[in-house]
């Protein structure tokens, strides 16, 4: 193939796309069924789901070869990104108003108090909307038929199993956080809700490593020609290491034997939500970068002799001195 | 109803890139965009019975395009004669039609302003056959082979017309279900 046409901005905004997508999913779930009225306990994790959002769509914009005119992204009807974006901008405008209602400045107090009697509404919003993202992260690259590894539901669902246990993670290093105010009930309350977190990431950890192994062996034993030397390199070729030591391994095993085997230390608190956040990232990067086409024969062996874009003679050209 | 297709007959095709360089030429690319390479696996077989098999490609004009309603800014579009062309315009280099398509024959350039880019693909040469609507592509005009055969498919006096109609031709990735539009008169080859 020619060269990867979507790089490192598109492999961060999936990751934080589905990571606050996540976040919001989660935090909606909880405030409406599990511990109604301890909203307040994610407010930060919800700042933190708004940042990611506002990140991951900086690089998706950046990636953009024209930035500036981004917002053509809304002018047809048919393109699945354009339901992106928009889930993206529905998710953060009702995210950003819940989080408003719970600040405690002086000066922002009016605002504060006449959203939070909507907050329902607008958590309600941002959670079904951060669903949305979460699915769309992977329905979005399954949509792109020409690419044999991304062209599987097995995609979408392990994207949205990723993304759920990220924002576990990121939830469990979070929760509590400013701005709330020191109680027994909160106290209480976070610790409820830690230990939920915690059983839900156990689970989704081990579901997401059965997805991820059974999309990628199956394609391995069973692909197409494509999808088999894609997953080749996967198991046993140039990404190997990475996958196994680094994805399977320090992104889902370990991780899911530090919740197991050391339930209420730091390594089951901290070290293994971090290890799961950098396993989603290299999730994202492990697919993105698996763009292989089918091969026209003969195609590589032309486009492999062509100027990639570094040699001498076409910065020259780029410079329009061309001395050639 | 006019609908432009291409045959590309593979036995009379040299490799000589006269058509790549005459595009490069008319489309003023930059150095990184090929809308129609010539691409060979390599001479096949062993002495004295050698052979070599050139593809001469391009975008495939489908009549099911992917990546036509991928577009996010309407910028990739199909005419009613089957061109399939972007309007660089609109585009704002998403590439998502790039990724969509299975022939690889969209991309943006690297090597222009970054904040400038958009992705090029080939147009049957759209502008050409506006000016004359008797044109033809002038990878068509160029090719001294005369492999390169164009014409509406519709019109059974047309010579694309004749000649699918007659000779087996083949098509790329049909699989896709894109129903490309460029049709391959296949090599007879050598004996391997």
């Amino acid at each position: 193939m020619k060269h990867h046409y979507w790089e490192m901005p598109i492999v961060i905004y999936l990751f934080l796309g589905g990571l606050g997508g996540g976040i919001m999913f989660l935090s909606a779930i909880f405030d409406f069924f599990i511990t109604p009225g301890a909203g307040v306990l994610f407010a930060w994790p919800m700042f933190i789901a708004l940042a990611a959002l506002a990140v991951g769509c900086f690089f998706l914009v950046f990636e953009l070869g024209q930035p500036l005119v981004f917002w053509r992204v809304w002018t047809t009807a048919t393109a699945i990104i354009k339901w992106g974006a928009t889930l993206l901008v529905i998710a953060m405008v009702f995210g950003a108003l819940w989080w408003v209602s719970y600040l405690p400045w002086e000066w922002i107090s009016g605002l504060a108090g006449a959203l939070a009697g909507a907050r329902g509404l607008f958590l309600g919003i941002a959670g079904f909307a951060g669903f949305g993202i979460m699915v769309y992260t992977g329905v979005m690259l399954s949509t792109l038929k020409a690419h044999a590894f991304w062209a599987t539901p097995a995609l979408p669902v392990l994207f949205t199993i990723s993304a759920i246990s990220t924002a576990c993670a990121a939830i469990a290093l979070g929760l509590g956080g400013w701005p709330v105010e020191f109680s027994l009930e909160a106290v209480f309350v976070t610790e409820v809700i830690h230990e939920i977190l915690h059983i839900v990431d156990i689970v989704l950890v081990c579901a997401e490593i059965v997805v991820l192994l059974i999309m990628v062996l199956s394609f391995f034993g069973a692909g197409n020609v494509t999808a088999k030397a894609v997953a080749t390199r996967w198991v046993k070729g140039k990404t190997a290491p990475l996958f196994w030591i680094g994805m399977v391994g320090f992104g889902l095993i370990i991780p899911l034997v530090l919740y197991i085997g050391g339930a209420g230390s730091a390594a089951s608190s901290v070290v293994a939500p971090v290890l799961v956040l950098l396993g989603g990232l290299l999730l994202r990067y492990l697919c993105v970068y698996s763009d292989e086409r089918a091969e026209i024969p003969g195609e590589n062996r032309y486009y492999n002799r062509i100027a990639k874009g570094d040699e001498k003679f076409v910065s020259e050209w780029r410079g329009k001195e061309n001395l050639y | 109803m006019t609908r432009y297709v291409m045959v590309i007959d593979k036995r009379r095709c040299i490799g000589c890139q006269s058509c790549t360089v005459a595009c490069r030429t008319w489309n003023d690319l930059p150095l990184d965009i090929v809308y129609n390479p010539v691409v060979t696996e390599g001479t096949q077989g062993t002495w004295p019975n050698v052979h070599r098999d050139w593809t001469p490609l391009l975008c495939m004009h489908c009549a099911n395009p992917e990546c036509v309603p991928c577009c996010p800014t309407g910028a990739s579009q199909q005419d009613e004669d089957g061109t399939v062309w972007i309007d660089s315009k609109k585009c704002m280099a998403c590439k998502v039609c790039v990724n969509a398509c299975p022939y690889g024959m969209r991309d943006a350039s690297h090597l222009e302003p970054r904040l400038h880019r958009f992705v090029r693909k080939c147009t049957f040469c759209r502008d050409r056959r506006q000016m004359d609507p008797s044109a033809k592509p002038y990878c068509v005009d160029t090719c001294h082979q005369k492999a390169r055969i164009f014409g509406d498919i519709d019109d059974p006096e047309s010579e694309v017309s004749k000649l699918i109609g007659s000779v087996k031709t083949e098509r790329l990735f049909t699989e896709f279900g894109t129903d490309p539009q460029i049709y391959y008169i296949p090599e007879l080859g050598g004996k391997a």
